[in-house]
């Protein structure tokens, strides 16, 4: 089979497996603490209506009041620096939901921003990242050089050790940060960044939301969307580094085969042709068809 | 300025003039009606509270209960079913948040299933994207040889219009389904299938949370996870077919920049030259000088086109493309333009004029690049040798 085609199996299967694998294991880790604070909410619940002596329906009227309520819980969400976050969360596709376009108008525009912002976004932070990489790999050169090492060369190991260094980093300053503004724990605050900056987004934590902290707080504000924009660019360049080029392996290897279909063609008309000095040449070294005639970069004319 | 340096500048001030832009719309077309909405809401809250005559603190517990018993509300959420669905909303990075791990080892383990899971999927997305693409590139050249056409080739145009139909497609039969599934307005659910595919992932409105689907409605279930996957999957072959391109524009820039320093710190005549001087091994010193001067001939043409693609980046693409389709194999990669520009110099001279702004890429000059790549056909193997075998 095609080695595309078996590429792209494989990691169809891999990635099943690590859905499967995955829900298992959150399983095993969530499913009893859910059940548990499940039980423990319903007896307050039930509790509740008692003491205030509520039907049914009145609960579920304090219920919907409530859960309508809850974006408002943080503050004012749509001026200005609120639809900046929001919009921000939109085009990096981060997506937490702590606010979300009610009206209609508002949802058919954030479609058709999200159209052209994501892949606007996507190509200005590899843009960026390329850039910083570019950059590191000069400023390693020139360190090497002043340490006096013997080899001057960039390896992609060291290319690999500082961009995960400066992820790891740059997670560990968020997290530092966040919990000293939000009044999360360290570990809360850490999770928070991996999930923002890994653009899953959640929402479960979300910074800028205690009490008008968007209106009031504006060096933090500043901060915190900063924060975000340097720390995706800082993934994006890791990414840029190690995974980009897996995006494009079956598109070359399209190209190769095309290009070797081509050649064969080739030569094949040369072989055949009525006229003219028969000549075969062999130069691609990657050429593995032509391994069992003649060594590569080898020509002969037949006379 | 290096040319990727610009570009990554002009990106930068885009995407915050985009955020800024993006930010004044919504502003005026959300505030209002948040503020109003907060208002009625506010006063809704005091009716209740003045109706069961209860104090803030206590009104403020029974939110907290309320709030805290939402994910609840939707069903048992990390059952097996439930716990699929969050991990492929992890490794999408969708992220609804609908259910978020609680416990802390949860939240440890969610973050390393994402460090490996996101990169894995990437891949996976963008290999699969290709390979429908490929194979809807073959569908069409057929349909376009069974309609009688006269060309048959598939172009760009055609790949990305059928692209573009069925990423909207997906996205109606979504809405369509799930409108009728969960009861949202067509909109809704349309709006929720756009957020979902293009990983978003609001939180707002999500699938699978009414009448404790996840554990009652199998078929549904599993609709809704085919439905994300595959619909991430056509979304993910238009990204790979219009997008990607653009990911690797600088990398493609360094790599010809430092090809172009490569060939300017060296005087002498390049490997690939030499490649061709086995066959007339019985050379006097004639053919070494005129190698020589070749060589030099060479360096400048190789400047000229590089020069000039440059400037003319359009071009550079669109040459390039032609080029690896049509050029012979028989000529190593690095030595195409040279050797090509090499061949029209001494047929043609094709000289480029540098315009008065510095850009060579007028109408009238850009014609120089189709007959390099035109040339490339006259340059068989067959004049290779009769140029050389001339000594």
């Amino acid at each position: 089979m095609k080695k595309q085609n078996v590429r792209t199996l494989s990691l169809i299967l891999c990635m099943f497996s690590y859905l499967l694998v995955g829900a298992a294991v959150f399983d095993a880790l969530e499913s009893e603490s859910e059940n548990s604070r499940r039980r423990i909410l319903e007896q307050k619940r039930s509790e509740m209506k008692r003491k205030y002596r509520f039907s049914e329906d009145d609960y579920r009227e304090i219920e919907r009041v409530v859960l309508q309520a809850e974006p408002h819980r943080a503050g004012r969400q749509w001026k200005f620096a609120g639809s900046f976050y929001f919009a921000i969360t939109v085009i990096t596709t981060i997506g937490y939901g702590h606010a979300a376009p009610g009206t209609d108008a508002g949802k058919v525009f954030c479609m058709f921003y999200a159209v052209l912002g994501i892949p606007l976004t996507l190509v200005m932070f590899q843009s960026l990242g390329e850039r910083m990489n570019t950059f590191v790999r000069y400023l390693l050169h020139k360190m090497k050089q002043c340490l006096g090492f013997r080899h001057t060369e960039v390896s992609m190991e060291n290319m690999v050790l500082v961009g995960f260094l400066s992820c790891i980093g740059t997670l560990c300053v968020g997290a530092a940060a966040f919990s000293h503004f939000e009044g999360w724990s360290f570990f809360h605050a850490y999770y928070y960044c991996f999930i923002t900056l890994t653009t899953i987004g959640f929402g479960d934590f979300v910074a800028l939301q205690k009490k008008e902290d968007l209106q009031e707080k504006t060096p933090y504000v500043a901060f915190s969307f900063m924060y975000i924009l340097v720390g995706l660019t800082v993934i994006g360049a890791f990414l840029n580094l190690v995974v980009l080029r897996f995006l494009t392996m079956n598109t070359e290897d399209e190209r190769r085969d095309a290009q070797e279909r081509a050649s064969l063609k080739r030569d094949r008309g040369l072989l055949e042709g009525p006229t003219g000095p028969r000549v075969v040449e062999i130069h691609q070294e990657n050429d593995k068809r032509y391994d069992k005639f003649s060594p590569p970069l080898q020509r002969f004319v037949l006379s | 300025m290096k040319r990727q340096n610009a570009r990554t500048l002009a990106l930068i001030v885009s995407i915050l003039t985009y955020l800024v832009v993006g930010a004044a719309v919504f502003e005026t077309l959300e505030s209002k009606q948040e503020k109003s909405h907060k208002r009625r809401l506010d006063a809704r809250k005091y009716e209740l509270m003045r109706k069961f005559n209860l104090t803030k603190a206590n009104f403020e517990e029974l939110e907290l209960v309320v709030l805290q018993l939402k994910p609840h509300k939707a069903g048992v959420q990390w059952k097996f079913a439930g716990s699929f669905y969050f991990a492929i909303t992890v490794i999408t990075t969708i992220g609804y948040g609908h259910a978020a791990p609680s416990t802390d080892s949860g939240k440890v383990f969610c973050m390393f299933y994402a460090l490996l899971g996101i990169p894995l999927t990437l891949v996976m997305f963008q290999s699969l994207g290709e390979r429908i693409n490929t194979f809807v590139r073959y569908l069409l050249h057929q349909a376009k040889k069974c309609l009688g056409m006269r060309q048959t080739e598939v172009s760009m145009a055609n790949m990305v219009t059928v692209g573009f139909f069925s990423c909207l497609s997906t996205l109606c039969v979504g809405a369509a389904a799930f409108s009728h599934c969960e009861g949202w307005s067509f909109l809704h659910a349309f709006y929720y299938c756009f957020i979902t595919l293009t990983t978003i992932g609001f939180g707002d409105y999500v699938a699978l949370q009414r009448d404790d689907a996840l554990q009652n409605d199998p078929r549904y279930v599993a609709f809704c996870f085919v439905y994300i996957l595959m619909g991430l999957t056509v979304i993910g072959a238009f990204l790979n077919l219009v997008v990607l391109r653009f990911l690797t524009m600088n990398t493609e820039d360094e790599r010809r920049d430092a090809k172009q320093k490569a060939l300017m710190t060296v005087g002498k005549p390049r490997g690939e030259v030499t490649r061709l001087l086995p066959l007339s091994t019985s050379t006097s010193s004639t053919v070494v000088a005129n190698d020589a001067t070749k060589a030099k001939d060479l360096k400048g043409a190789y400047t000229e086109v590089l020069h000039f693609q440059t400037i003319c980046s359009c071009l550079w693409y669109r040459s390039k493309e032609k080029l690896q389709g049509s050029i012979p194999t028989m000529i190593p990669q690095e030595m195409t333009f040279s050797d090509a520009y090499l061949q029209q110099n001494s047929n043609c001279p094709h000289y480029m004029d540098p315009g008065s702004t510095g850009c060579v890429c007028s109408p009238r000059q850009c014609t120089s690049i189709s007959s390099i790549t035109t040339g490339l056909h006259i340059l068989s193997p067959f004049n290779l040798f009769k140029r050389r075998s001339s000594v």
